[in-house]
């Protein structure tokens, strides 16, 4: 194993890590109200380490990554990330437990949103800044931003973006990885800056947007109120992030193809957008009818059903309802969009729809194969055959994820807290990175409860989720961790 | 530049490996399933699976803001067909790989028609390559520059060679009557070393040396290394290399002896070939090549389909005390260990075709600077030297070499001034016209600007 050249990556990841936490600094420094040391050093620290890391292993620069070195990588990046992003919630005293400032720490980059903090309005401006920072950050993914940062780290970098990216299979923009980060960033950046000015219309203050605008383009869900977007109760406001929140639950390869003069036909055109959208209008539908007793008018039960809805299905987790008290048939389609997820090559995470999507092309072949076992049948997406070792990765992948769910539920379990609802929706919200559960951990409630066991499976298993399982499963395998 | 890579076979992988080496967008469509697995597994670049005649297939790789399109699939109808659509699809350029013979004889009239701007066959040039080989045995392998006024030649130093030891600036004073070239180039332990003034070559460094071909010969012959003429060859292997290197040779007065496991083969080579001995059999069976007098010849060729084959053989003829033995390897990876072996000239068809690929694709991508009249790429693709004409009004012109700043890692290695060749010192100067030949380990180079600047 090439381990100078992975600690170098590593580096290059931490060195990155401090520079993002310098807007937070600067925004401590105006409100000044306690964290700014805090993240004076946390900076110091993350890139200190960081450019040692990256500049004292002297690696040859032809050396070769390894496929299985890709994947460690991405593995380590993101837990040793979120140790680091974790500094300033410790050294600022906003939790005096490491198990839960790294928990928070994991939440805020693998999107979900999960908190174990008990928040209060008008907390440390600086260090509630950094961890809406993490969602952005971590939404689009860390090894992309370094690759667009710095293109020539390492040869094959497709191999680290396509650890990183969800989704089954890597569509490249352009040739060039490192120039495909950069549009992928840019596209990124655009859209954040459209929520950041529609919430500014909205009325919210500046702070207010630019957190709330990081946490939906990350589809991560922390607030800086403790309702959540309920603290607003404005339509406009709602509106606008129930759009977005769609909006960042697409593949942004089609923005590129709408930017370059495909148009609106970009999305049309794209399967996997087309059973997104039905899927999330007509759980709206669905939804909206089954609450119609609970609210008072249909537009009343639109706005909170579609918010809601979007919320769960882009695996943000913002809250403006409490889902919890809705109609079981409501709560039951809630817990369906959390294990869907949005597109590939989203910021958002659960299955993915167009694994869904092929799920289902499988299993109808496969009725029909029974009683017509000689037919050959082939799986298309977008009229094009898909490859039969993804059909078959694909739905290893669904297997897993379900067995990593119930497994995680299980393990969190063993801390005797809860019940099987509680525990079992606590395990799919972290594996599908969407924030909050039911019972104990529903939507008005947090993981407070957890003890150091409990935060901790949680926290691996919000990795597991934001990196579609792979990477963090290569971690526990013996063949890792050989030379060879 | 946009460069779409059509088959990535041997030729087109290295090909887009190279080019993407040179910040270059690169499409490759290839058919097969595996091979753009590979591709994009280890390629900076976009992987299409289709055929690249298919105009659907080339919309899709973005032909119409296409800068070059390099057709380079197995089938020679495939790769005009993928030209002739790119081009009316608005593809700036074409290259195609046209190997068939019976399509060379009538190249000019399919290049008008179909739109193909330059058609490389492999075969032939690589048949060339040997050719010259043969004509200079010493050399490992020559690269002509300057119409052939002057010839890059490789060698290996041996032990008791008479340069072996001494300080470069203290050549002409310790060794007496050495005839005057220029070391442009050395490789040792797999690196690349441009020769300053306290540079000693040691023995089993392979050198290049430039000047024209007469000092160039007086020089191997004052080293004690020239041979005789070559008068007799063994081929291995009848393919389309040996087919073309017998017309070259053939007319030079060299006796062909050709070896050739097909029947079928070998009856149509011996009608196609009526001077050369086509010999139906096996031509790595040692006695078979004994019997037809193996140790007699002047050289051996191996160019079978088998790379083992090839080096094997070539390693027995050499040991049977044939002088100079060529052998034929496709795979890059080998190619470090071979040196180890001591097999001086291994020659790789991919290497040939895509370097002359990537000198069209370096021309074209600086139309409006100096521009690129000959590019080779030495020590297997780790250094290049590269032939400019100086332009008029450049920066450098009439300066002094000694008053400009040299690019790092590169050389002004020869200056051809109205057809007078000069081994350039600090005094010299570079006038409008001439031709500059540039040694450097800085790959990518397009301009002599980049080189020589103020």
């Amino acid at each position: 194993m090439n381990r100078k050249l992975i600690v170098r990556v590593l580096g290059a990841i931490l060195a990155i890590e401090g520079l993002a936490m310098i807007p937070s600094f600067l925004i401590s420094l105006y409100f000044r109200d306690g964290d700014t040391a805090a993240l004076g050093y946390s900076i110091l620290i993350t890139i200190a380490v960081g450019a040692a890391m990256y500049l004292i292993p002297k690696s040859d620069k032809k050396s070769y990554l390894r496929l299985k070195e890709g994947f460690i990588i991405v593995a380590l990046g993101w837990i040793l990330m979120s140790a680091f992003g974790a500094i300033p919630y410790m050294l600022s005293g906003m939790f005096t437990h490491f198990d839960s400032a790294f928990f928070e720490s994991v939440s805020g980059f693998t999107t979900t949103g999960a908190s174990v903090f008990e928040g209060f309005e008008n907390y440390m401006h600086g260090v509630v800044f950094w961890r809406a920072t993490t969602h952005w950050i971590g939404g689009m993914g860390v090894l992309v931003l370094t690759l667009a940062l710095l293109p020539k780290l390492t040869g094959r970098t497709a191999h680290l973006v396509k650890a990183e990216s969800p989704g089954p299979s890597l569509s490249k923009l352009v040739p060039k990885t490192g120039q495909t980060a950069k549009i992928l960033y840019r596209i990124y950046i655009l859209l954040t800056l459209l929520e950041f000015i529609a919430l500014l219309f909205c009325g919210l203050s500046p702070y207010d947007a630019a957190v709330h605008a990081f946490a939906t383009a990350g589809t991560g869900g922390f607030s800086n109120y403790g309702s959540s977007v309920a603290a607003f109760d404005s339509v406009p406001v709602d509106i606008v992030i129930t759009v977005f929140m769609f909006m960042f639950g697409i593949n942004f390869a089609l923005y590129y193809k709408f930017l370059i003069g495909e148009r609106f036909k970009a999305f049309w055109r794209d399967e996997e957008f087309r059973t997104y959208f039905f899927i999330a209008v007509s759980f709206t539908l669905a939804i909206t009818l089954f609450n119609l007793p609970y609210y008072e008018s249909f537009f009343t039960s639109l706005r909170y059903s579609s918010f809601q809805l979007s919320s769960i299905i882009s695996t943000t987790g913002f809250v403006t309802a409490d889902y919890s008290r809705w109609p079981v048939a409501s709560q039951f389609l809630i817990i369906l969009a959390m294990f869907i997820g949005s597109c590939a090559g989203s910021t958002a995470g659960g299955i993915k729809v167009i694994r869904v999507k092929m799920l289902m092309k499988l299993s109808r072949r496969n009725v029909l194969a029974a009683g017509r076992p000689k037919k050959v049948d082939v799986i298309r997406i977008d009229k094009k055959a898909v490859d039969e070792n993804i059909v078959s990765q694909v739905a290893q992948f669904a297997v897993m994820y379900i067995a990593l769910v119930l497994i995680g539920g299980f393990l969190i379990s063993l801390e005797g807290k809860y019940d099987i609802i509680t525990n079992l929706t606590a395990s799919l919200t972290c594996v599908s990175n969407v924030g909050p559960g039911f019972g104990s951990v529903g939507p008005v409630d947090n993981f407070v409860g957890y003890g150091v066991w409990g935060k901790s499976v949680l926290s691996l298993l919000m990795l597991f989720g934001r990196l579609e399982l792979l990477p963090m499963f290569i971690l526990f395998t013996r063949s890792a961790w050989h030379k060879y | 530049m946009r460069i779409i890579v059509i088959g990535a076979g041997k030729v087109g992988y290295t090909l887009a490996e190279h080019l993407t080496q040179e910040e270059h967008d690169v499409t490759v469509i290839d058919k097969n399933d595996d091979v753009i697995e590979r591709c994009s597994g280890s390629l900076d670049v976009i992987c299409i699976k289709g055929n690249g005649a298919n105009a659907k297939v080339l919309l899709e790789a973005g032909v119409e803001k296409a800068n070059i399109v390099i057709a380079s699939t197995e089938s020679d109808e495939s790769n005009m067909l993928a030209c002739l659509i790119a081009k009316r699809l608005g593809a700036q350029y074409t290259i195609a790989r046209i190997r068939d013979p019976e399509f060379n004889e009538s190249q000019t009239l399919l290049q008008n028609e179909l739109g193909i701007d330059v058609a490389i066959n492999p075969e032939r040039a690589t048949a060339l390559e040997i050719s010259r080989l043969l004509r200079y045995p010493f050399a490992g392998s020559i690269e002509s520059f300057a119409r052939g006024l002057v010839e890059m030649v490789e060698f290996r130093a041996q032990e008791k060679d008479a340069i072996v030891g001494i300080p470069m600036k203290d050549l002409a004073s310790k060794v007496p009557h050495l005839p005057r070239i220029l070391y442009a180039m050395v490789e040792r332990n797999n690196s690349v070393i441009i020769p300053d003034g306290n540079f000693a070559i040691l023995p089993g460094d392979k050198v290049f040396v430039s000047g024209d071909m007469v000092t160039i010969t007086e020089f191997f012959r004052f080293l004690g290394r020239y041979s005789q003429k070559i008068r007799s060859v063994m081929l291995l292997g009848g393919g389309r290399i040996s087919y073309y290197l017998s017309r070259l040779i053939v007319p030079m007065g060299i006796h062909v002896t050709l070896f050739e496991l097909d029947s079928q083969k070998a009856r149509r080579l011996s009608e196609l070939l009526p001077r050369v001995d086509v010999i139906y059999g096996d031509g790595t069976d040692q006695d078979l090549l004994q019997e037809q007098g193996l140790s007699q010849v002047d050289a051996f060729v191996s160019l079978s389909n088998r790379d083992e084959e090839n080096l094997m053989t070539a390693l027995y003829a050499s040991r049977s005390g044939v002088q100079k033995t060529i052998a034929k390897n496709s795979r890059m990876a080998y190619m470090d260990v071979l040196n180890d072996l001591g097999l001086d000239s291994v020659i790789s068809p991919q290497v040939i075709t895509s370097s002359t690929i990537l000198r069209y694709v370096r021309a074209r991508e600086n139309s409006n600077g100096t521009h690129i009249e000959r590019l080779y790429r030495l020590i297997d693709g780790n250094a290049e030297a590269i032939e400019f004409v100086a332009r008029k009004g450049d920066p450098y012109i009439g300066i002094p070499l000694k008053d400009l700043n040299t690019r790092k890692g590169s050389l002004v290695s020869v200056i051809v001034h109205q057809g007078k060749i000069i081994i350039p010192f600090g005094k010299d100067h570079i006038e409008e016209g001439d031709h500059v030949i540039i040694v450097s380990r800085n790959l990518g180079i397009s301009d002599l600007n980049e080189v020589l600047y103020r």
